[in-house]
C-alpha cells in the first residue's frame, strides 16, 4: 500500500526522533500513514488525538506523553517548525522546475489592467460602461423595448383582458374579482409587475452585470473607487460591500461583517440603505428616466452628493484610523458567452422564483388593506410627504410599495409613468427620494439582526426623513431655477 | 455497486469546481455533508471506460483543519477511500500551495498534481517543468486550464494510467 511508503520529508534530528517513537507505538489502521499521524499528533490535532485515545487503549498514555516531551523540547510552537521546514521543501521543489522570463515584457493585458485603474482613464471608462451598459442597454433596451412589447402588447392586449373576463364570468364575488383581476389584483397587478416590468429590466441587468463579472472588472473598480475613497476620508475596504450593494443591499449588508471596526460598518450599512440601489431598482430606474438623459444626470447626480456628503459627515462623526486597503486583483479575461448565459439564467431564476411569491403576496395584503381600510389610511398619510415633494397623490402606494421591495415601489412609479402622471421633474424627484427611501424589508430586518435594534430602527427613521427631505429640496431647487426635465 | 472515487481538493479558488464539471458532465448532486452546513457535489465521470464518482471536496489550505470546511475535506480523504486525489494547484502560486502537497503525500495518499490556471502563470512568464515537478514529487503532474479544457485529455491518460497501476 502506498501509505506504507510515504514520501518523506527530512525534519530535524530531535523532531525525527519523536516521530519515529510515536510511529512505533501506533498499530491501528487511520488510513493515512502512521508517520503523517504522527506528524498531526505532535501539532495537536483533536480529531487525531480522539482517535488515537480511542484506538491505541493502553499505549496512549505513552503517546501523550511524547508528544508532552517533544513540545518541551522546542520553545515554538510545533506547528511552526513542522511548517516552515515543509514550506522550505515546498520553496526548493518550486524554484527548481519554475522558470520565470526576465524582463518579461508586460502584455497587452496587463497594461488595460493598469488603465482601468487609472483615475484620469479608468474614470471615463467606467462612465462610458455605465453609459452602454446601463443606460442604454438596460434602460433602453431591456426597459424600453422589452417591457413596452410585453406591458402593452402582451399584457395589455391579450392577457390582462382575457384573464378580466374569464375571472368575472366565472366568479360572481366582487371581493374575490377584486383580488385577482381589480386595479391591485394578483393577476392584473402583481403578476404582471413581476412578468412584464421586472423581469425584462432584471434580465438584461444581470447579462451585462455578468459581462461585467465575468471580465474581472469589479476588482478593478473597487481599485479604483478606494482611490476617490481615500480623498473624502472614507476606508477603502468598504468599497467591497459596497459595490456588491449594487447587486443586493440586504446581502451587502451582512457582508459588512468583514469590515474591520464597528464604525466603519455602521457607514457601510447606512450608506447602503441610503444611497446605493440594487440591481432590481437600478433598473427600473433607468427605466423610468431611459428617455431623458439629462433627467438621469440629475438623479446620479444627487445620489453621488448624497453619498459622498453622508459618507464624509459619517467619518467626521465617527472618527477613527484609516485602514489600509489590499486586495488580489485577478488578471482580466475575455468573458465566455456559455458563462454568462448560465449566470444570468441561474440568477435570473433566483431572483424571478424570490419575487414573483412576494409581488403575489404584496396584492394579497393590500386586498386585505382595501377590505380593513388599513391600506387607505396609510395610503392618506403616506400622501402628505409625497405632496410636499410635489407629486400626485397616486405616487403614495408606490412609496408603500417600496417598503415591500425597492423594485416594486419603483415599477409602481413606472406604471404612474405610463399612464402618463408625471412630469420630467416629478419623475427625477420621485426617483431620488424612492433611491433614498427605505430599504426593503429584507433590509431592514438585516440592519436590525446586523446593527443592533436600536440602531436599525434609528437609521431608518433618519432614512425615512432625510429621503423626503432630499426630495423636497430638489423638487424646490428645479423649480427655482426654472428647469424642466 | 459502488464506483471507485476521485476527490478533488486544493485551496480556495484555484478552478475546483469548473474541473469537477469538466470531469464530471451534466449530472452532480449537492448536499450537506453529514452532520454539516458543509455542501459537497458529487457526480459521476468516465475516465477511459471506467465510469468514476467524483467528489468536489471544499476548499483546504492544510492538511491539519481550522475550518469546518477542511474538516470535512479531510474527512472525505480519509473516511471515503478515494483511488485517486487530484490536488488542484494555482500554478501562479506553486511555491504557496506545495506545502499541501507535501503533506498529502507525507499521508501516503494517492496523488496527482494539477497544475490549474497555467494560461495566466504563462503570462506572467512562468514556465513550470512539470517533468521536472513529477520526479520531484514521485507522482504524475499535469498542467491545465480548466476554463477552456486545456490539458484535460492530458489529465485523464494520467489518471488512467494511475488507476492501472495501482489496481
Amino acid at each position: 500500500m502506498l501509505r506504507d511508503f510515504p514520501r518523506k520529508i527530512g525534519y530535524d534530528d530531535p523532531l525525527e526522533i519523536y516521530l519515529s517513537r510515536l510511529e512505533s507505538l501506533l498499530l491501528s489502521d487511520y488510513k493515512i500513514s502512521r508517520r503523517s499521524v504522527s506528524l498531526l499528533l505532535l501539532q495537536e490535532d483533536k480529531d487525531m488525538l480522539s482517535a488515537v485515545k480511542e484506538k491505541e487503549g493502553q499505549r496512549a498514555g505513552e503517546i501523550l506523553s511524547i508528544i508532552q516531551e517533544a513540545r518541551a523540547h522546542y520553545s515554538q510552537p510545533l506547528t511552526y517548525i513542522i511548517s516552515l521546514r515543509r514550506q522550505r521543501e515546498a520553496s526548493r521543489i518550486s524554484n527548481a522546475v519554475t522558470s520565470v522570463k526576465e524582463g518579461h515584457r508586460p502584455s497587452l493585458r496587463d497594461y488595460f489592467s493598469r488603465i482601468l485603474m487609472d483615475p484620469l482613464i479608468g474614470g471615463p471608462i467606467l462612465l462610458a460602461v455605465l453609459y452602454y451598459g446601463l443606460y442604454k442597454f438596460v434602460g433602453g433596451f431591456g426597459a424600453g423595448v422589452l417591457v413596452d412589447f410585453l406591458e402593452n402588447t402582451v399584457f395589455d392586449k391579450y392577457i390582462n383582458p382575457f384573464m378580466i373576463n374569464a375571472v368575472n364570468s366565472a366568479i360572481h364575488f366582487k371581493l374575490l374579482q377584486d383580488l385577482l383581476v381589480g386595479e391591485y389584483g394578483i393577476i392584473t397587478l402583481g403578476f404582471r409587475y413581476a412578468v412584464a416590468i421586472i423581469l425584462p429590466i432584471v434580465a438584461t441587468f444581470f447579462f451585462a452585470f455578468a459581462i461585467v463579472e465575468d471580465t474581472g472588472y469589479l476588482p478593478r473598480l473597487a481599485m479604483l473607487i478606494d482611490q476617490l475613497f481615500k480623498k473624502i476620508g472614507l476606508s477603502g475596504r468598504a468599497v467591497i460591500p459596497l459595490v456588491l450593494g449594487f447587486g443586493c443591499s440586504t446581502m451587502a449588508t451582512m457582508v459588512t461583517r468583514t469590515l474591520p471596526t464597528k464604525r466603519e460598518r455602521i457607514i457601510a450599512t447606512l450608506l447602503l440603505s441610503l444611497a446605493i440601489p440594487c440591481s432590481a431598482q437600478m433598473g427600473v430606474i433607468l427605466a423610468l428616466l431611459g428617455d431623458s438623459p439629462a433627467g438621469v444626470i440629475v438623479w446620479l447626480g444627487v445620489i453621488i452628493f448624497v453619498f459622498l456628503i453622508v459618507g464624509f459627515l459619517a467619518a467626521k462623526i465617527m472618527p477613527g484610523e484609516l485602514p489600509t486597503f489590499y486586495m488580489e486583483i485577478p488578471p482580466l479575461r475575455l468573458p465566455q458567452l456559455s458563462n454568462i448565459l448560465r449566470k444570468t439564467a441561474s440568477r435570473l431564476k433566483w431572483y424571478f422564483l424570490e419575487v414573483l411569491p412576494l409581488f403575489i403576496m404584496a396584492s394579497v395584503f393590500i386586498w386585505l388593506g382595501q377590505i380593513t381600510g388599513i391600506f387607505n389610511a396609510v395610503v392618506n398619510i403616506l400622501k402628505y410627504p409625497v405632496s410636499w415633494i410635489g407629486l400626485p397623490d397616486k405616487a403614495a402606494v408606490s412609496f408603500l410599495f417600496g417598503f415591500f421591495r425597492r423594485d416594486y415601489g419603483a415599477a409602481g412609479l413606472y406604471d404612474l409613468k405610463r399612464e402618463g402622471l408625471l412630469s420630467g421633474n416629478q419623475l427625477v424627484v420621485a426617483c431620488v427620494t424612492i433611491t433614498l427611501f427605505l430599504p426593503c424589508i429584507a433590509q431592514l430586518l438585516m440592519n436590525m439582526k446586523e446593527r443592533g435594534l436600536r440602531m436599525g430602527i434609528a437609521m431608518s427613521v433618519f432614512i425615512l426623513f432625510f429621503s423626503f427631505g432630499v426630495g423636497y429640496l430638489v423638487n424646490i431647487g428645479l423649480t427655482l431655477i426654472n428647469i424642466h426635465l | 455497486m459502488n464506483l471507485r472515487k476521485i476527490a478533488i481538493v486544493g485551496s480556495p479558488n484555484v478552478g475546483k469546481s469548473v474541473m469537477f464539471n469538466n470531469l464530471t458532465g451534466e449530472y452532480a448532486t449537492v448536499s450537506n455533508y453529514p452532520g454539516t452546513t458543509v455542501e459537497v457535489s458529487r457526480g459521476k465521470g468516465k475516465i477511459g471506460g471506467e465510469t468514476f464518482e467524483i467528489i468536489d471536496t471544499p476548499g483546504m489550505y492544510s492538511f491539519l483543519p481550522i475550518s469546518e470546511e477542511e474538516k470535512v475535506a479531510r474527512s472525505i480523504l480519509l473516511d471515503e477511500n478515494p483511488c485517486i486525489i487530484l490536488h488542484v494547484i494555482d500554478a501562479k502560486n506553486l511555491e504557496r500551495m506545495l506545502p499541501l502537497t507535501l503533506q498529502l503525500l507525507e499521508a501516503g495518499l494517492p496523488l496527482i498534481a494539477v497544475l490549474n490556471i497555467a494560461d495566466e502563470a504563462k503570462d506572467l512568464g512562468m514556465t513550470i517543468d512539470t517533468a521536472k515537478l513529477e520526479k520531484e514529487l514521485n507522482i504524475p503532474a499535469v498542467a491545465t486550464v480548466s476554463t477552456t479544457g486545456e490539458g484535460l485529455d492530458v489529465l485523464r491518460g494520467k489518471i488512467e494510467q494511475y488507476v492501472k497501476r495501482f489496481s
